[in-house]
């Protein structure tokens, strides 16, 4: 431990502010790039989904070890929350329920048995089952160091399989059927993206809570995307949007008192978005209002008009 | 009856029944919510967590049958009632609840129920200049940390028990009479063993502020990490300023509770860790919570004196030898004097 | 030793829910040509097309590239989709939709390198779109899409090229262009086959046609195909459309 308290003292800072702000960090990030792929198919709400899918596996883990330790009940979030989200993949593939029914399906199903299993336990009294829920609302400030360990490890392999797989990802997102028909596996692949935002929503959760990551996993990509038309620098965009707004959320939670870290990164994630929503060039607000309007004696000369989805 | 049935005549049939199906259940429902005058039945005291419990037990003994809502190692904070709660509330004789806005989430429920059955909220019966503020006009609710205290709920709880029974009032009298005494006796056991803690060292840091009124009655600064209800986060800056606070005063230990998870408690401890001080998690505390029965904590003085028996051995202040149950003396001559 | 057909389907059925779209279709093509599958709308055209291709499941029959099953061939085999299953405000570029016409070749985990992106610019050349390489594709006209996903399959370097209604809603300009491009394939020695939804300008482009309303009408080279009695057979229920058709066709009959 006195490395860790080494490295923060050469910065300034507190082994713990160093602890959350390397989590956060790694966290911002592969929200950020893992989430774009999500924003990309339209189905920015599967990261809720993953995040309220977890409630039965935190509770099921507890029920099953005993403990409260964070890589358990992880583990026991990320299964559940893998399941039902390869739920609401097989619920698109072989019935005709729209993305989002599925997803609400999804999410008010698996938070219901959650609850139900949490409120049974809390009923019978057993100990230490009070508060499970809180889970979903996160602790950022009390992260130790193994369990930073844990996220930024989560962190990078999520971020490491995006980008290795990203052409992939990329032609499936954009053209299932042309992928479909030069042989790629559509739906493993479309799973296997679900599956990988479940996962990085679960590593997320203890960090900044439920609703919050979910903001991590769309905020940063959407606004990324006000700034590139190429793909490759949008994932890029969202990774550092993502990291950058941990840094600014962490930092004003360790400067102000009383403010809770979790809902200072999204606050900071949510101003990147505005800046982006208004200053872009080209796809910004400003940039819009200031392109010249086209003059009717002019024939239409080319762009088309979006075409609905 | 077999019979032939147009289109039409299957759908008429259906509402009918769908109708006497819903008309069935609402009198179900109703009856149910009904009251049942049984006069042989035990009196029911519904309480809401096991310290009130514990003070309906003390003073109505056997006489009534006393219920809780939250059990051993439940947090009042964040306790969210079930339909069976509501259920349990509504077939109560007398409910006694903590108050305060301690069961936050019950507010609600009680408020409807007190229109229908008679509530005590214990810790209201506390003057108002004795309790402490936990942030702009909302009181801090842990009362019952502060024993000397915590006997102005007895007289009004002898009241609504006695007027629910009343051929029993004079034991309910007796009985609160004899608690208070108790209290009155463990209260001056908690003050003398912390007296012994070295007063540099006097620091009990917790996961969160139930202890205020423990620190004032007891001379032992504290300072918890989320505030006054655990339905609120930790932000960084007050994790660092504590870590700062154990570093700089070498607070030996800290301490966790059985009802609130210890996630930001374990965090300041790493924190001082890796700034060179090593503080051991001194032990679990009964903050918001009763012991399971049987473990000498099922009551709130047995509870409090383990507290500072903890508080005691990892602070570096002398253990109480004698047990945690005081002398069971009817006569009230065993008064000890208040310091 | 006779070498195997280009494309051969053999009682190919196809159901939807229960529905039959495709019912016992057999066609082979043995030569390189411009073929066009035309028919009425929800005639199966498009069904086909993908029946083939694996995207939708067949019900009955099966289907052979050069004689292999198309998981042994995928990569002589490039497609065209229809155009309205795009997302336009995807943050692609023309050259980017180009470049995932070689990610089959490259397989997993490899990266587009310098020898893909030239092949990119060079089939984004041969479509008339090298100047619009860096545009985003959703500011882009009806045709100049259709011809970058063009561009998209002539990168797949195919021998058998699928087409899904390349010309619809396609300015003339694009359309031309499109046409001769696709001529050059099949001057290369490509078979080229489009689901084509105009009858009027079928007569003058393809070498052969397939009728298909569900079931296959007929098949072989177009000026057999077309003929009055053919078409009264697929288009029965749209009457209204035939004499006006039929005199178009016989109109357009291949000009030299």
């Amino acid at each position: 431990m006195s490395l860790l308290h080494a490295a923060a003292a050469s910065l300034g800072i507190s082994s713990n502010t160093l602890v959350v702000t390397l989590a956060m960090a790694a966290v911002g990030m592969a929200a950020g790039v893992v989430g774009c792929f999500s924003v990309l198919r339209r189905r920015a709400l599967v990261g809720d989904a993953a995040a309220h899918a977890t409630l039965p596996g935190v509770a099921a883990a507890f029920l099953l070890t005993g403990s409260r330790s964070l890589p358990v009940l992880l583990a026991g979030g990320a299964v559940s929350a893998v399941i039902s989200l390869g739920l609401l993949v097989l619920l698109r593939r072989f019935t005709r329920t729209r993305e989002d029914a599925a997803t609400a399906i999804v999410i008010g199903v698996s938070f219901g048995v959650g609850v139900a299993l949490i409120s049974g336990l809390v009923a019978r009294g057993v100990p230490g089952s009070g508060g499970l829920e809180r889970f979903l609302l996160g602790s950022t400030a009390s992260l130790s160091a193994s369990e930073a360990v844990l996220l930024v490890l989560a962190s990078l392999v999520a971020t490491g399989l995006v980008i290795a797989f990203a052409k992939e990802a990329i032609v499936v997102s954009f053209d299932p059927g042309f992928a479909a028909a030069a042989g790629w596996p559509v739906w493993w692949i479309d799973f296997a993206l679900v599956a990988i935002t479940a996962v990085m929503v679960v590593v997320g959760l203890p960090a900044a809570g439920a609703v919050l990551v979910t903001a991590l996993v769309v905020i940063p990509p959407v606004a990324a995307r006000q700034w590139t038309d190429r793909v490759g620098v949008m994932l890029c965009l969202a990774g550092v949007f993502g990291l950058v707004a941990a840094l600014a959320g962490v930092v004003v939670s360790a400067v102000v008192p009383g403010l809770a870290t979790g809902p200072m990164v999204v606050l900071a994630a949510a101003a990147v978005f505005a800046v982006s929503l208004v200053c872009a060039p080209k796809r910004g607000l400003l940039a819009m209002a200031m392109r010249p309007k086209p003059s009717i004696m002019m024939p239409p000369e080319g762009p088309r008009e979006r075409s609905r989805s | 009856m077999i019979f032939e049935c147009p289109q039409k005549c299957w759908s008429r049939r259906f509402a009918g029944s769908s109708l006497l199906f819903v008309a069935v259940s609402l009198s179900l429902l109703v009856a149910g919510c009904g009251e049942t005058a049984d006069p042989s039945r035990r009196l029911t005291v519904v309480a809401t967590t096991t310290i009130v419990a514990d003070l309906v037990r003390q003073i109505a003994e056997e006489r009534v049958a006393v219920e809780s809502l939250m059990g051993p190692g439940i947090d009042p904070h964040s306790y969210r009632p079930t339909p069976r709660d509501a259920d349990r509330l509504a077939r109560a004789d007398l409910i006694v609840a903590s108050g305060l806005h301690l069961e936050g989430k019950l507010a609600e429920l009680l408020e409807r129920i007190s229109r229908r059955k008679p509530v005590v909220f214990a810790a209201e019966s506390v003057d108002v200049s004795e309790r402490l503020e936990a942030a702009a006009g909302i009181a801090d609710p842990h009362v019952w940390f502060d024993l000397a205290l915590w006997t102005a709920c007895i007289d009004p709880t002898v009241q609504a028990l006695s007027e629910m029974m009343p051929e029993a009032a004079t034991s309910f009298s007796a009985a609160g009479e004899r608690y208070r005494q108790d209290l009155i006796f463990a209260d001056a056991r908690i003050k003398q063993a912390v007296s012994t803690i070295p007063s540099e060292q006097r620091v009990l840091v917790t996961a969160h502020d139930a202890f205020r009124y423990f620190g004032r009655a007891y001379g032992i600064e504290v300072v918890g990490v989320q505030g006054v209800s655990t339905e609120s986060e930790a932000g960084l800056a007050d994790i660092n300023r504590l870590v700062d606070l154990l570093v700089a005063r070498k607070v030996p230990a800290v301490f966790v509770e059985t009802s609130v998870p210890d996630r930001s408690v374990r965090a300041i401890c790493e924190g001082a860790a890796a700034k060179g001080h090593r503080v051991t998690t001194g032990g679990r505390l009964y903050s918001d919570a009763l012991g399971e029965p049987g473990s000498g904590a099922e009551t709130l003085a047995g509870a409090l004196t383990a507290n500072v028996n903890v508080i005691c051995e990892a602070l570096g202040g002398d253990v109480a030898t004698e047990d945690a149950e005081p002398p069971q003396a009817t006569s009230t001559e065993q008064s000890t004097d208040p310091s | 030793m006779s070498t195997p057909p280009l494309l051969e389907l053999h009682d190919v059925t196809v159901a939807y829910h229960g529905r039959p779209v495709l019912w016992h279709v057999d066609l082979a093509v043995t030569e390189p040509c411009l073929y066009g599958i035309i028919g009425p709308n929800g005639a199966g055209k498009s069904t086909l097309v993908k029946s083939a291709l694996g995207i939708v499941p067949l019900s009955d029959g099966w289907v052979r590239f050069f004689g292999e099953p198309l998981d042994r061939v995928r990569g002589r085999v490039g497609y065209v989709p229809q155009r309205e299953s795009v997302d336009w405000d995807f943050p692609v570029r023309a050259i980017d939709v180009v470049l995932m016409g070689t990610y089959h070749r490259l397989g997993w985990l490899r990266r587009v390198g310098r020898e893909e992106r030239r092949l990119a610019e060079s089939c984004l050349e041969r479509v008339g779109m090298a100047d619009f390489a860096t545009r985003q594709i959703g500011r882009l006209s009806g045709g100049q899409q259709q011809r970058v996903f063009l561009a998209r399959a002539l990168a797949q370097q195919a021998d058998i090229y699928f087409l899904d209604e390349p010309l619809a809603g396609v300015d003339a300009q694009s359309q031309q262009q499109i046409f001769e491009v696709l001529s050059s394939l099949r001057d290369e020695g490509k078979l080229v086959l489009i689901v084509h939804h105009d009858l009027r300008t079928a007569a003058s482009w393809f070498d052969r046609v397939a009728l298909v309303d569900m079931r296959l009408v007929a098949a072989g080279p177009t000026d057999e195909v077309l003929s009055r009695e053919n078409l009264a057979r697929t288009y029965s229920g749209h009457l209204e459309v035939l004499d006006e058709l039929g005199r178009a066709v016989e109109a357009g009959r291949r000009t030299p």
